[in-house]
């Protein structure tokens, strides 16, 4: 089970991701991204539990939900971007 | 007081509308600007609102802007398809909600079927101002003066077909007639939170499919470093501290309308249309009335109108006199001059209460002789 973070432009795309994620068994929450992770400033993003990232990627794109970014948090705490 | 002017608002809510109201107001910060739990509340609270608009008309939440009034979602969707000269075909039972911002626009306004009642007449003659060529459409799906129902898929159609953009107002009918924005093809379709919807006053609703161009400008809480809107729904539209109170109680306002349904609601209301029709008419009034009719309906006495209705207002009845804010509409069925007054019926209103007014306005028919 690994950490993410998936990060959106908007709460309201944050919330229907949430949403979506939720709906489909992956659990997640929404919070403010942390300003290094949003150059635009100001933004949502939702924290997740999941073994298939891919899954829950797939998920959003389906339901057109268009994500940011995502990052992965590795086992020292830091934040790896992975494609997505 | 018997309230039969739903026409312009709703007055008797479902109780949960303003228990959601005052518990936004107790807990509710601002939404989309912070993170912690009364901001998170006040976002929450406005995304189920999206949420519940979406699920009853057909569209994603975030295609749910939500704006102060139906004029204001109006003024937006007139401003993101109309420019200067544009040639924009309305119905001939336009409210100055549609009209007055085209007019300021300098659009060239082609008013189309001016027969009330009448989807033959207003088919054929929306058609023909079509192939003559217009950069966009916009017409109302009930008249809020006659309460004439608009042949408006047939319409959209052919708006559709000929590969014009399209405004649907659904000022009268959101709340008692399907409305669906992804099967019927709008580019815009606006509405008010606090008629048909129950919602409080100083909410409404925007359903967006089609492009859209800011009307307001300023905070979003996203994207704080970029100085244009986000191109992102439904923030683009919706600068500034939303209402939050406002759409909590529309939230409750559209689940009552759910859960009740649609069809059920338009056939209780127009129950009490038919018992009102006839009742007038026995009366030897005036009557504006025929197929495709909402639960609304214009009567004339040979005295003023607002006199008719002020006398009424005093035995207890409200409801509405002048030209409604539609003078396309009077000119359209010939009250221009004289006026009508409006009885509207809302959720609620008993046939007891329908043959109370009745009386009334026997009264106020004799007292005309």
């Amino acid at each position: 089970m690994g950490s993410y973070v998936i990060t959106f432009r908007s709460v309201t795309l944050g919330q229907r991701g949430e949403r979506v994620l939720n709906g489909s068994g992956i659990r997640c929450s929404l919070y403010r991204t942390p300003r290094w992770m949003e150059e635009q400033g100001c933004g949502y993003a939702l924290r997740l539990w999941t073994k298939d990232i891919s899954r829950a990627a797939a998920l959003l794109r389906e339901n057109q939900v268009p994500m940011r970014r995502i990052y992965l948090q590795k086992t020292d705490g830091q934040m790896e971007e992975v494609p997505v | 007081m018997i309230y039969l002017d739903a026409g312009a608002t709703s007055f008797h809510k479902p109780p949960e509308v303003s228990r959601a109201v005052l518990r936004a107001m107790n807990t509710c910060a601002n939404p989309g600007r912070g993170g912690y739990e009364a901001a998170a509340a006040a976002s929450r609270t406005v995304y189920a609102c999206r949420e519940a608009a979406a699920g009853l008309f057909d569209c994603l939440p975030e295609q749910v802007v939500l704006t102060t009034s139906c004029t204001h979602g109006l003024n937006i969707a007139i401003h993101s398809l109309v420019r200067p000269g544009s040639r924009v075909v309305v119905s001939g039972f336009e409210h100055n909600a549609v009209t007055r911002p085209l007019h300021a626009l300098q659009a060239q306004i082609v008013v189309a079927g001016r027969k009330l009642f009448n989807w033959e007449d207003t088919l054929a003659v929306f058609g023909q101002a079509l192939d003559a060529g217009a950069e966009a459409a916009v017409f109302t799906h009930v008249s809020n003066v006659f309460g004439y129902i608009l042949p408006v898929e047939q319409m959209a159609a052919m708006c559709r077909e000929r590969g014009i953009p399209f405004i649907l107002d659904a000022a009268q009918s959101a709340g008692s007639l399907p409305v669906e924005l992804n099967r019927l093809g709008a580019d815009f379709i606006a509405m008010p939170g606090h008629k048909g919807l129950l919602g409080p006053q100083g909410t409404g609703l925007l359903l967006c499919a089609g492009e859209v161009r800011p009307l307001l400008y300023g905070g979003t809480g996203s994207a704080s470093i970029m100085q244009e809107m986000p191109e992102d729904l439904p923030e683009r539209l919706e600068p500034g501290t939303l209402n939050v109170p406002g759409y909590g109680g529309l939230t409750q306002g559209l689940r009552y309308v759910k859960r009740r349904g649609v069809d059920r609601i338009f056939r209780e209301e127009h129950r009490n249309l038919e018992r009102c029709v006839a009742g007038l008419k026995r009366l030897g009034l005036e009557v504006f009335a025929g197929e495709h009719q909402a639960a609304t309906v214009s009567f004339r006495t040979e005295g003023d109108c607002e006199e008719g209705a002020a006398l009424l207002a005093k035995q207890g009845f409200a409801v509405r006199a002048g030209l409604h804010c539609a003078p396309f509409a009077h000119e359209s069925a010939g009250t221009l001059d004289t006026g009508t007054i409006r009885v509207s019926f809302g959720c609620g209103v008993t046939p007891g209460q329908t043959e109370a007014f009745l009386r009334a306005a026997s009264k106020l028919s004799l007292d005309r002789r």
